[in-house]
């Protein structure tokens, strides 16, 4: 710590604060302070003397009891103790990814991602692996209310048919239906068919994270909506303008292989090369060659010089010099070059970039245009248009289902206020929020897992959603409840369901049901390329100029809570989030020029106020931010979320939809937030943690980042089994996105520990993204690296244990032997790599999650144990067990966070193997060690990072 | 001023701490040997059931394989227990009034299934596969002992991990042919393959078995 980090992680790190140093340098930092507190040495004697007897009967363990109970039938297909799997799709904002959900005895335990699926290849996101446990939410809406009494079925059927007869009178005039974006088959066929009754009744799509700009920029440009399918592997060239490709666009996973595919010069014949410009960073910048910094109106400008240049070959004075290289790299590149703008952008800057595609030849080559997926509506104009009939009382009947507009309608509309101005109201969701408690009537809404339900990818492949499970309580399926408003006794959700597909598959249906549910996508349903040709104007749309403020609000969804539906989802909230660490909370990014000038300090309170509303949050710094930026996350500050997300964070929704300009003010006050940026901090002499180089140099010299002959050692044990397992990472591949993360936290029974724990460094991730910074704060380059146990051949931690917990086994793998664990944390201490955690206290006894959604092949760890990585474990074993019952060698293991990488970052096998695809991704020129000088040997090693900047520019990324 | 203590006080004195350790020793070894006898294993334990099933009649007296009721046991790590369809496949025609079968009769006509006393249990971080078991050569009795000689179920062994320990060492002896793994009465006899030759026929040797990730995750 004695000078400047070549790459650094916080802030505080760059700048050696000294509190900040001086935890540092401790490897238990909470731990001085308990020592801090004055004992005297008589009750330190009598809890030495309690935790040795203590101990000693902890260790006695009796002979086990307890029952066995046996079906009554046995369920078909069901063997106990072997899992089953079965397809689903995980729906976000009408969009579907298909998903794999394994069960154990017929209850959920892991979701997986579904290879067939297009949106998918096997992949997942954090959002599908911690719908676990969403499903098994204690806080889950259980019984029907009316104002917030318990109610039930009967009572709802006879209030609805008394709104039945009312709605058929008015020909549904006063009657509204308010749902997110949708793209269910069945859903639109039953919404169309109820607009057939109910002509005048009214059906308003609209979510809180817009895609709207998307949809109009593809109407100005084509004259009618379209989608785009992009191409990310026949791309030399990419253009991200505050994009979300890799983040949040439909289809970002396939997205992200894709764009991994042209990321490794080892195994791309070329690589591509990323330009990103962006107000604040993203996934896709982070990831880019080359990163701009541009506020509004840089950004602006940069459009207008793009499309200019592009499109009618000029330029434009004003805009920064990197346009024109930008231009030109985009220009020589026709057919292989591609540009994409993010949904915050104006409709007109979408319009320019789709001439701009047309022009580069994109269509056809990098990307496709297909009929749009989802029904295109303008969502802000129809729920403006919504509350203001609403007040004016021209509402009588409003059912929103699977939405929360009382938390998450821009503050301007004060939809809450105008709920009450209607009759009846119901709402249908699976968690209680703000809106079921503001409606009349709140009904618990069947979970994905326990009904019948379809919906489509972003390329339109449908897939049949098929209960998981039968349901916890007693919901109403959202096909049910909208055929409550039409019918007495609507048919099930599996007949509606069943009823869309009849008349779609024809003749076939009973054969092409059951390929569907097995297979998880519908054949042939993938939308046809649109024939739309583009509309002269479109390359002379021009954006509007951005309101000239000091200072602009950027409201972004939360990398984890995306609009707030995720708010009570625990795994979710104590994920990292990808650039700034932080969990548990949203403080406002501001950028590092702004913080100086007002003196701020990470967790500092501000005040952000838009017209006459205002939210007083912490600050945050964030390292390449435009300075004249503040960006508000949204998806935090619920008050009716449940035990979880009640309370966390700041809800910065009444800020949005408001006039005037935003202003920002330093208050008193101050709060520790809980960041994990600067937890479990590695050491290396070299102080490069993420190796990297640019194209040439690597082609210069190919072998100068390789780690090269370890050195030799006194005593060498070398491991005899069968198998050698051991983990390559690609860091050419890594996005940051975190679905590794999760998904090893499903896998392997990892608690959450809560806020107040995580700002003590006592966070049980297994698994962490380390996501280093280099460069100036200003505009530094950023890098991810995923650190997990490296399973050394010549273990620290193994020696200083003084029980035996942590030890060898033939096949390499450090193993955590749970029992004889006694807590020493020893190991820990003697770990390079920081990558043990140890339980100080039973968080997983504390977990408000049934037993039975836990991972029954993976123990659950008590209080006082370390644990760590375990190569899982589990799933070797059983990759073992099946090879040895038929005598043939182990095959392929895939671990946790290897299914769930998108970009196929992480490589697990056996490394004896020569043929195997770790040995080979071993024998790249690229393969390093962390923290080589440590002589540890680690089976996981990784592949250094490999950036493409455009030659005269070298090394000058941003 | 008189002593207060006398010349047998050292005596004394000596005995009570000789006493001390000693209690010390015998209170550790005592904490040592108890988990590990047959009684504190709950060795030979007889167990209450909801119905009084006996193995030997079903096993000896019918000769009812093993595997008609614990189905998964050559493919999961889960042996299984029957559900009472099973039970019904026969008692729906034989003994059909019982008294004994009544909690059978009643578990289908409700619905409801059988609460068993668990017999043979291990604790939650032991990961033990009856497949792989089965299939490598070791008979259901090496460790549930002469079930077909049990009129009420008990535990046979004491399923310590030293139980355990003793065969993934040198598995050889407790190996048996193919044809004999469902055998509750099997003895090795001078016919019997030797060790070595099973470890051969079973592939068993390439592993270390004695790794703790083998039992442990």
């Amino acid at each position: 710590m004695s000078s400047l980090s070549h790459q650094w992680r916080s802030l505080e790190q760059l700048a050696e604060d000294p509190d900040f140093v001086t935890r540092a340098v401790q490897e238990f930092p909470g731990l001085a302070e308990a020592l801090a507190s004055p004992h005297d040495r008589r009750r330190a004697l009598k809890l030495m003397a309690a935790a040795i007897t203590m101990a000693g009967l902890g260790g006695c363990d009796w002979a086990p009891e307890g029952t066995l109970i046996s079906a009554v039938r046995a369920p078909s297909n069901i063997v106990p103790g072997l899992p089953n799997f079965y397809a689903s799709a995980n729906v976000l904002d009408g969009y579907a990814t298909g998903v794999v959900v394994k069960h154990q005895m017929g209850r959920p335990i892991k979701v997986e991602g579904n290879p067939r699926h297009p949106a998918s290849l096997g992949a997942t996101d954090v959002f599908a692996q911690a719908q676990l446990l969403d499903f098994y939410d204690p806080d889950r809406a259980w019984a029907i209310t009316v104002h917030g009494s318990p109610s039930d079925q009967s009572d709802l059927r006879t209030e609805l048919a008394a709104q039945r007869a009312k709605i058929a009178e008015s020909r549904g005039n006063g009657f509204r239906i308010l749902t997110g974006a949708i793209t269910s088959p069945t859903l639109t066929r039953q919404l169309d068919a109820l607009l057939a009754i109910y002509p005048e009744a009214r059906w308003i799509q609209w979510q809180a994270i817009s895609r709207d700009n998307v949809a109009k920029g593809a109407v100005l440009a084509y004259g009618k909506p379209v989608e785009l399918v992009l191409k990310l592997d026949a791309a030399d060239v990419i253009f991200a303008i505050d994009s979300d490709l890799l983040s949040s666009a439909p289809g970002h996973l396939r997205f992200a292989r894709d764009f991994a595919s042209r990321r490794n010069p080892t195994r791309t014949q070329k690589m591509s090369r990323v330009y990103a410009v962006e107000p604040t960073p993203t996934l896709s910048g982070s990831v880019a060659d080359h990163r701009f910094i541009a506020g509004p109106d840089e950004l602006h400008m940069v459009v207008m010089a793009l499309a200019a240049g592009i499109l009618e070959g000029s330029a434009l004075s004003g805009p920064p010099d990197w346009v024109g290289q930008v231009i030109a790299d985009l220009t020589a590149n026709h057919g292989r070059a591609l540009v994409h703008v993010g949904p915050d952008q104006p409709p007109e800057t979408h319009a320019l970039v789709h001439a701009i595609n047309e022009k580069l030849g994109a269509r056809g080559n990098t990307l496709e245009l297909i009929a749009p997926v989802a029904y295109p509506v303008e969502q802000a104009e129809e729920l403006a248009d919504l509350v203001k009939d609403m007040r004016t009382g021209k509402v009588s009947t409003l059912l929103i289902m699977d939405s929360n507009p009382a938390y998450a309608a821009p503050g301007g509309l004060s939809f809450a206020a105008a709920l009450k101005r209607v009759d009846f109201s119901l709402t249908l969701t699976v968690l209680p929020n703000e809106t079921s408690q503001a409606t009349t009537w709140a009904v618990p809404m069947a979970h994905p897992w326990e009904t019948w339900s379809d919906g489509r990818a972003f390329d339109g492949t449908a897939t049949i959603l098929q209960p998981q499970a039968l349901p916890l309580y007693d919901p109403v399926s959202i096909h049910t409840m909208l055929a409550l408003f039409t019918e007495p006794a609507p048919a099930a959700a599996l007949d509606a369901v069943q009823a869309t597909w009849k008349t779609r598959m024809g003749e076939d249906f009973e054969q092409g049901w059951r390929h569907a549910l097995a297979s998880g996508v519908v054949p042939g349903t993938a939308n046809s390329k649109s024939d739309v040709t583009l509309r002269p104007d479109a390359g002379r749309q021009t954006p509007p100029e951005p309101a000239n403020h000091p200072l602009t609000i950027l409201f972004r969804p939360d990398p984890h809570l995306w609009d707030g539906r995720y708010a009570n989802n625990a795994w979710l909230q104590e994920l990292p989030r990808p650039l700034t660490k932080l969990t548990w909370d949203n403080p406002l990014l501001v950028a590092p020029e702004r913080a100086e000038q007002l003196k701020l300090r990470n967790g500092d309170m501000i005040c952000l106020s838009v017209g006459d509303a205002s939210v007083t949050a912490p600050a945050w710094i964030m390292p390449g931010q435009a300075a004249d930026c503040v960006v508000a996350l949204l998806g935090f500050g619920e008050q009716h979320a449940g035990t979880v997300g009640s309370g966390a964070g700041f809800d910065f929704y009444p800020l949005a939809g408001r006039a005037g300009a935003p202003s920002l003010q330093k208050v008193s006050g101050h709060v520790v937030l809980a960041c994990t940026d600067h937890h479990n901090l590695i050491f290396d002499e070299t102080r490069e943690y993420v190796r990297h180089a640019t194209l040439a140099e690597y082609n210069k010299n190919p072998q100068a980042l390789a780690t090269g002959k370890p050195e030799p050692h006194l005593y060498r044990w070398k491991p005899k089994g069968p198998a050698a397992w051991a983990m390559s990472v690609d860091l050419n591949a890594c996005i940051g996105c975190n679905a590794c993360v999760v998904a090893c936290q499903a896998e392997n029974n990892i608690p959450v520990v809560g806020k107040e724990e995580v700002i003590r460094e006592r966070e049980m991730h297994w698994l962490r993204i380390d996501r280093y910074y280099e460069g100036s704060p200003i505009d530094p380059d950023s890098y991810f690296q995923p650190v997990l146990c490296m399973h050394c051949e010549e273990a620290p931690c193994e020696t200083v244990c003084p029980v035996g917990a942590t030890v060898h086994d033939s096949e390499g793998i450090n193993v955590m032997v749970y029992n004889r664990c006694i807590g020493t944390r020893f190991c820990s201490n003697n770990c390079p790599y920081k990558v043990r955690r140890f339980n100080y206290f039973a968080f997983s006894h504390e977990e408000q999650r049934p037993p039975e959604a836990r991972n029954p092949d993976v123990t659950v760890r008590g209080r006082g144990v370390m644990e760590k990585c375990s190569f899982c474990l589990q799933r070797i074993a059983e990759a073992r067990i099946a090879a040895d019952r038929e005598n043939r060698p182990v095959g392929e293991v895939r671990t946790a966070c290897q299914a769930a990488c998108p970009t196929q970052a992480f490589t697990f096998g056996n490394m004896a193997d020569p043929d195997s695809e770790v040995a080979k991704r071993k024998r790249s020129l690229l393969d390093y060690a962390l923290l080589a000088d440590q002589n540890t040997r680690p089976r996981v090693t990784y592949e250094a990072r490999i950036r493409n900047p455009k030659p005269p520019n070298e090394g000058n990324g941003g | 001023m008189a002593a207060i203590f006398r010349p047998s006080a050292n005596y004394w004195a000596a005995l009570t701490l000789l006493g001390m350790a000693a209690i010390c020793l015998s209170g550790i070894g005592w904490l040592w040997f108890w988990p590990r006898t047959d009684y504190a294993r709950h060795v030979r334990w007889l167990v209450s059931q909801p119905v009084p099933f006996s193995h030997a009649h079903h096993v000896a007296g019918l000769g009812i394989d093993c595997r008609f009721c614990h189905s998964s046991v050559e493919v999961s790590s889960n042996a299984g227990l029957p559900p009472t369809y099973t039970c019904m496949t026969c008692h729906s025609q034989i003994w059909t009034n019982a008294d004994l079968l009544a909690p059978v009769r009643q578990s289908l006509a409700d619905d409801k299934p059988i609460v068993w006393n668990r017999i043979n249990d291990l604790p939650d971080y032991v990961f033990f596969n009856h497949a792989i078991h089965i299939t490598k050569g070791v008979g259901c009795s090496s460790c549930h002992g002469e079930v077909d000689a049990m009129p009420l179920s008990y535990k046979a062994k004491t399923l310590t991990m030293q139980f355990c320990l003793d065969c993934h060492r040198d598995p050889g002896p407790n190996l048996r042919p193919k044809d004999q793994i469902y055998n509750t009465e099997w003895r090795r006899t001078a016919e019997t393959p030797s060790p070595e030759m099973l470890m051969t026929e079973y592939h068993i040797g390439g592993r270390n078995l004695t790794d703790c990730s083998i039992c442990h995750r």
